[in-house]
C-alpha cells in the first residue's frame, strides 16, 4: 500500500468515525457516551462540530479513534481464549463497562 | 394531586408505556410514576393485552449472587454506573437506558437476557439500600456484584474461576445434542 492510499484510508476512517459519533450523540446522548466511551465534554465538542470542521479534523495523518482494550486481560478476552464464546464476550463487556470515560485533558 | 399538569401527565404516561413494553411490573410503575393505580392498570392491559401479574416482587439479594445472574447483573450495574457517572441521568431514566443497553448486548451476542427490567430495577434499589455492592476481581479487574459487609480481599469473579457445573443446564445439553445430530446427519 503506498503512502497516498494509506493517508486516504486514514482520512476516510476518521471521517466515518466522526460522522457516526456525531449522529449517535445527536440521537441519544447517554447511550452514545457509553458506546463511545468518552466523557460529556468530549461528546459536546464532537456534537457541535460543523461539517467543514469535521473534514478538517479528519484530514490529518493520524487516526482519531483508538483501542479501548488497553489492558492485556481484555485483549486476550476479546480474542476469545476462553472455551465459551458467549462467556468471553460477557466478561469483556463487564470489563469495558467498568472502565472510565476517555476525558479531554484540560 | 394538586396542580395536575397535562404535559407532565402525558410525559409520565409515555414513560409508563415504555416501561411496560420492557416488561415492568406494576409495583415498579407505581413507584416510579405519579399516575394512579387504575390508570396504570388500564395502560398495562392496553399495552400488553393481559392483566399484570399479581403477587410480590422477588426480594432476595441472593439471586444476584448465583453464577449466571451475577454476570448479567454485574454487566448491568457497570453500565448503569457509567451512565450515572458520565451522562448525568438519574433514577428510572438511567435504569431504563442501562437496561436497553444490556438487552442490546444480549442481542448482539445471541444470549438470552437473564435480567428483566423489574429485576434490574430492584438491583439498583438494593445498591441504593447498600445491601449489595461491587468489588473488583483480583484477576481481571472487572467489577462484580457481591453482598456488602463481607470480606473480599482475594475475590475472584465467576468468570475467571468458572464453577465446574456452571452453564451446564438441561437446555444447553439438549442444544449440544441437537448440534451433534445435525453434524452426524
Amino acid at each position: 500500500m503506498d503512502n497516498a492510499q494509506l493517508l486516504n484510508e486514514i482520512r476516510e476512517t476518521n471521517l466515518t468515525y466522526l460522522l457516526l459519533a456525531q449522529r449517535m450523540i445527536k440521537e441519544d446522548k447517554p447511550a452514545a457516551l457509553f458506546r463511545l466511551g468518552i466523557n460529556k465534554e468530549a461528546a459536546e465538542l464532537i456534537e457541535c462540530l460543523t461539517p467543514a470542521q469535521l473534514l478538517k479534523i479528519a484530514a490529518g495523518n493520524m487516526l482519531l479513534c483508538r483501542f479501548r482494550f488497553d489492558n492485556r486481560v481484555l485483549g486476550d478476552m476479546l480474542s476469545g481464549y476462553v472455551k465459551d464464546k458467549i462467556m468471553a464476550s460477557s466478561h469483556a463487556a463487564v470489563l469495558m463497562a467498568g472502565q472510565g470515560a476517555e476525558p479531554i485533558a484540560a | 394531586m394538586a396542580g395536575k399538569s397535562l404535559v407532565s401527565e402525558a410525559r409520565q404516561t409515555h414513560m409508563a408505556i415504555d416501561l411496560i413494553q420492557h416488561g415492568a411490573r406494576l409495583q415498579l410503575l407505581e413507584a416510579e410514576t405519579t399516575l394512579s393505580r387504575e390508570r396504570l392498570l388500564k395502560l398495562y392491559k392496553e399495552v400488553r393485552g393481559v392483566s399484570p401479574p399479581k403477587g410480590m416482587l422477588p426480594f432476595s439479594t441472593d439471586w444476584f449472587i448465583s453464577w449466571q445472574p451475577n454476570i448479567h447483573a454485574s454487566l448491568f450495574i457497570d453500565i448503569h454506573r457509567y451512565l450515572t457517572a458520565h451522562a448525568e441521568i438519574r433514577g428510572i431514566e438511567a435504569t431504563l437506558k442501562a437496561f436497553k443497553l444490556y438487552l442490546e448486548h444480549c442481542q448482539a451476542h445471541a444470549t438470552e437476557p437473564v435480567l428483566s427490567l423489574t429485576r434490574a430495577w430492584s438491583l439498583v434499589r438494593f445498591f441504593d439500600a447498600k445491601l449489595l455492592q461491587t468489588t473488583p476481581c483480583t484477576r481481571c479487574g472487572g467489577h462484580f456484584v457481591v453482598h456488602t459487609l463481607e470480606l473480599y480481599d482475594d475475590y475472584v469473579c465467576g468468570l475467571c474461576r468458572v464453577p465446574s457445573r456452571a452453564g451446564k443446564t438441561k437446555k444447553a445439553a439438549e442444544q449440544a445434542r441437537a448440534l451433534e445430530l445435525k453434524q452426524a446427519a
